[in-house]
């Protein structure tokens, strides 16, 4: 049996002074295989085939999608089905071979492309060469899985399908097309992109623009070349994108979240388009319309709210930044933390958001469901999650849910303040109605504890308890707390609560939960 | 005809490449007539993970490439546990580094420090196989936690119920291991049985139930085990790590589902008699009963009388609810088999059955009893194209399918069900299992109109009626 000191607090043997082994915890980010099949499957013309075991088809095709995209599954891909002689002995060529002469047979009219995966890289199966001598050749993608993360893999991806597909067969820009703007982004696995994509083709056309491509998820393979013809490209999420929008050489802005940004995002797309007019007539419309709720709701008791309650985000890049812009920077709201992925240095992995939602947690969390896991770990019922980011089951399909744009900020402050109301609806008194007919068992032992001595130290010692929980639920969380101690009192026939006796009181109850 | 050139040096044999004109699907397919591309199975490791994050006590690890690590968290996190995993980064950097031992005891490490923790469970999946992580290279312990090394690589195991033989397996070798002894008998028992401990005595008396089961299920046999004289001494797998300790202390153990052949050879070579089959309908769990008493040596005549009830009362149940339509039992959680049985003998013709898991002996009496009836074609190890066909030949009034079998009957307007959503929730023996089963099946069948309405919706009205496909048995 190997001595657990020696494990866990050993120093560094001389080849181990190598970079130290990175932990993680509830991974939210995947990787280059699942960013290229995420990205390619959209495009209904293509059918893909990964050079993999059954496990990395079925995850990537069916039991995520079905949960992340609500769709029964993602039909145009087919498995090599890498078994144990192809990883031992023969390689995965002769597998991939078969796939490839079957779908050949089935979808005559399709672009088979032939994808690594972690395990095909793993044991090296280049399959380029041989696939780039059939006749027609099948592109054979090298989705780099066991480097990079899931939003270097998503702008490979992209880059490759332009080069590969679209980079030869593009055309100048003509004329007709000065009011053309492409949208870039959206794939299976952007959390609640449906909603974002409709506000944000309605931001371009308020600008005075017409939607060319939204790609991929809108497009054919056949349609790549098109991309060409965006005078403008939007890039729907600032963790990936960009590259493909630098490379197509036009002018780009980032979809917006917030106020501001929705309005400077409306601005500059009427400059880009030379319809400034036109923009500046569609943000005067939108405030009497789409963004009267916001008005309203400042200028009402909702607004005075904002600034007392915290919240947190966990999020793609752009929610994060969005929503720390909208919600503390214009709204005036608390933040506690945020941390954005792709994750910038300083900002906290999963091991910290753990450890620090486990001491406090903010009235609201926007999140995916590790977030919502540490939650449940720390029993925060006072807080309120909302999802903003996958993993996660989470069906956002309807059209109706946007956080982009300003459909997206009405949305959001909409959601926050019918919480708001549930958090108030929960902590009002009530009769049990239900279990009004049976017979109390004991007697209520808060009413001996108005006789009890409370010492100053305790009452801090309580305050100090009440930091730890969200500030609107602070008042029946003061109130529940007071009770749980004097009860404990009561029952241990205590006539003055000190410091200690909250501290065994509050550990008893929890021991008990 | 494309030709196709082998890359020079490629250790790979030349397949006999047939040579087919390229054709259109026929109308109403959606897969391949000709080829069998697509096993179903959940990601084999997931079977594995299920039953490891359920155990209180057990956090895991896992050693595998990010995209394999994204996917297995999020169904461990929506099907098993609400419980937080950790593991350490492992790609190219890590795998030059040849560190891949290092960062699995990292990892453990990490997983150890959850309080309460009795056990961590190192999963090595796909590409900690192919790197070579072996169970030498781990600690037994960590900081007093026990550590074990569940080994599920995909690519050599191929279906999830089969990773969860896996898991049960690791945990009865480490904590019910195979030594026995022959007593002056000739009764083979584990060492720690002395004959004198009455805890031990009434332990050897009772059963424990090899097979994920609806949590009622349990209580129905152990009721009928304890009018036996007997009763229920766990389920495995269990939330409770001390079960698995229970295995090689009981009187028997009741394989209900045919795909635990690992731990089955484990408990069998410590010692303890193995029953198979299930009680699923009047007949099996009439002789499932008799085989229990037999086992355990009990009261014969009263096992008749029990087993003889129950069968009136499942029969009973039969009677008020039975079942009338065509339905295909396709789904990839290895038992099958016994909700065909099941619903052939509430009436119901299923003249096919799929499943993920090979066949075996433990398939084998079910097959034939099966095949008896009126069952066409049992499938193993199946592919989507294999459901699909059968949907064209045998027509079914409703799908008992993989998600995407379920879709594909829904888009032709039959009623389709997720095997694994809507089936394994409920319980299935005895006669307490058999209404509630029957009830669901029934509903599903009557709620045909409303699937052909959807369709209609969507497809718009179906083009004339084509002559239909001959029944072909040949797959």
């Amino acid at each position: 049996m190997t001595d657990s000191n020696d494990l866990t607090n050993r120093a560094p043997t001389a080849d181990e002074s190598r970079a130290p082994i990175e932990l993680i915890r509830d991974l939210e980010s995947t990787s280059g295989y699942w960013a290229a099949v995420w990205t390619m499957c959209t495009l209904p013309d293509v059918h893909l085939i990964c050079d993999a075991p059954i496990g990395c088809f079925n995850l990537v095709a069916t039991a995520v999608p079905d949960y992340t995209d609500a769709i029964p599954h993602i039909h145009n891909i087919t498995p090599s089905v890498m078994r144990e002689q192809e990883v031992t002995m023969l390689g995965t060529a002769g597998a991939v071979r078969r796939t490839v002469e079957a779908l050949r047979q089935l979808h005559p009219d399709k672009t088979l492309i032939v994808v690594s995966t972690a395990e095909s890289e793993m044991i090296s199966s280049d399959h380029s060469d041989w696939l780039s001598k059939l006749d027609p050749p099948v592109p054979f993608f090298w989705s780099q899985s066991l480097e990079g993360d899931e939003w270097e893999g998503r702008d490979r991806a992209l880059l490759w399908l332009w080069n590969r597909f679209g980079r030869e067969r593009a055309v100048p820009l003509s004329a007709d097309d000065a009011q053309m703007v492409n949208i870039i982004g959206p794939t299976y696995g952007c959390f609640n992109s449906p909603s974002d994509l409709h506000e944000v083709k309605r931001l371009i056309e308020g600008a005075g623009g017409k939607v060319n491509l939204v790609y991929p998820f809108e497009a054919t393979l056949k349609d790549t070349p098109r991309l060409s013809r965006g005078a403008v490209n939007v890039v729907m999420y600032r963790e990936f994108g960009e590259a493909l929008a630098k490379e197509l050489g036009r002018p780009y802005l980032f979809a917006p979240i917030g106020i501001r940004e929705t309005t400077e995002f409306i601005q500059q797309l009427g400059d880009l388009l030379g319809a400034r007019a036109q923009a500046d007539a569609f943000i005067a419309r939108e405030k009497q319309t789409t963004l009267a709720p916001l008005w309203d709701l400042w200028r009402g008791p909702q607004g005075d709210w904002f600034p007392t309650t915290e919240f947190a985000v966990v999020a793609g890049r752009s929610y994060t930044e969005g929503l720390v812009r909208l919600l503390a920077d214009e709204l005036g709201m608390k933040l506690h933390f945020a941390s954005g992925r792709p994750r910038r240095p300083g900002e906290m992995d999963n091991i910290q958001i753990r450890e620090t939602l486990h001491k406090k947690q903010p009235a609201f969390l926007f999140g995916s469901l590790n977030e919502k896991i540490y939650l449940t770990e720390a029993q925060a019922k006072a807080t309120h999650f909302i999802p903003a980011a996958f993993p996660g089951a989470v069906v956002r399909r309807a059209l109706g849910t946007p956080f982009m744009g300003y459909s997206g900020v009405v949305y959001i402050v909409q959601e926050i303040v019918n919480r708001y109301y549930d958090l108030v609806f929960n902590f009002l008194p009530f009769d049990n109605v239900a279990a009004a007919g049976q017979p109390k068992e004991v007697a209520n032992p808060l009413t001996a504890a108005s006789r009890l001595v409370w010492s100053e130290a305790a009452r801090a010692q309580l305050d100090r308890h009440l930091e730890g929980i969200p500030w609107i639920s602070r008042i029946s969380a003061s109130r529940e707390l007071r009770a749980q101690v004097e009860v404990y009192a009561v029952r241990h026939n205590l006539r003055e609560v000190t410091p200690d006796t909250v501290e065994q009181a509050l550990a008893a109850t929890a021991a008990q939960r | 005809m494309s030709t196709i050139t082998v890359p020079e040096g490629s250790p790979i044999t030349p397949d006999l490449i047939e040579t087919r004109a390229p054709s259109k699907l026929p109308a109403g397919h959606s897969v391949s007539p000709d080829h069998n591309l697509t096993p179903q199975t959940m990601c084999p490791a997931f079977g594995s993970l299920r039953v490891l994050t359920r155990i209180d006590g057990v956090q895991t690890a896992m050693v595998t490439d990010t995209g394999c690590l994204y996917g297995l968290t999020f169904v461990t996190h929506f099907y098993a546990a609400r419980k937080s995993i950790a593991a350490p980064a492992f790609g190219t950097k890590e795998l030059v580094a040849g560190n891949v031992a290092e960062a699995a005891i990292a990892s453990c490490i990490e997983a150890s420090k959850m309080p309460g923790t009795k056990l961590v469970a190192a999963i090595s999946l796909c590409v900690a196989e192919t790197a070579g992580l072996t169970e030498e290279m781990l600690p037994k312990q960590i900081n007093g936690v026990d550590v074990i090394l569940v080994r599920v690589p995909a690519y050599a195991i191929h279906s999830h119920p089969e990773a969860k033989d896996v898991a049960i397996n690791a945990l009865l070798k480490r904590y019910a291991p195979a030594r026995a002894e022959v007593a002056e008998d000739g009764v083979e028992r584990p060492l720690t049985y002395d004959g004198s401990n009455e805890e031990e005595e009434a332990l050897r008396r009772k059963v424990i139930m090899l097979g994920e089961v609806f949590p009622a299920d349990p209580i129905s046999v152990d009721a009928v085990l304890k009018r036996l004289g007997s009763g229920l001494a766990a389920t495995l797998p269990s939330r409770n790590l001390d079960d698995y300790k229970l295995a090689r202390r009981v009187g028997a153990i009741a394989a209900v589902h045919p795909f635990y052949g690992g731990s089955v050879a484990t408990l069998r070579a410590a010692g303890v008699p193995i029953i198979s089959g299930a009680p699923v309908g009047p007949e099996a769990s009439y002789n499932w009963i008799k085989a229990v008493a037999a086992a355990l040596k009990l009261d014969a005549d009263l096992a008749e009388r029990v087993a003889v009830e129950e069968r009136d009362k499942c029969k009973a149940v039969i009677n008020q609810f039975s079942l009338n339509g065509r339905v295909m039992v396709c789904g990839y959680e290895g038992n099958e088999l016994l909700y065909a049985r099941l619903l052939v003998e509430a009436g119901a013709e299923v003249p096919y059955i799929s499943t993920s898991i090979q066949k075996s002996l433990y398939t084998a009496a079910d097959e034939a009893w099966l095949k008896a009836r009126g069952t066409r074609e049992i499938v193993y190890q199946k592919t989507l194209e294999q459901d699909v066909r059968a949907l064209d030949r045998y027509k079914p009034d409703l799908v008992l399918g993989t998600t995407p079998l379920s879709a594909e009957a829904k888009q032709r307007g039959i009623p389709g069900m997720y095997y694994t959503n809507m089936l394994s929730v409920r319980p299935l023996f005895l006669s307490a299992g058999l209404a509630g089963t029957i009830q669901l099946i029934r509903d599903a069948l009557e709620r045909a109109p409303r699937y052909e309405w959807m369709r209609e919706f969507f497809e718009g009205p179906r083009p004339p009626e084509s002559a239909p496909a001959p029944i072909n048995t040949m797959d």
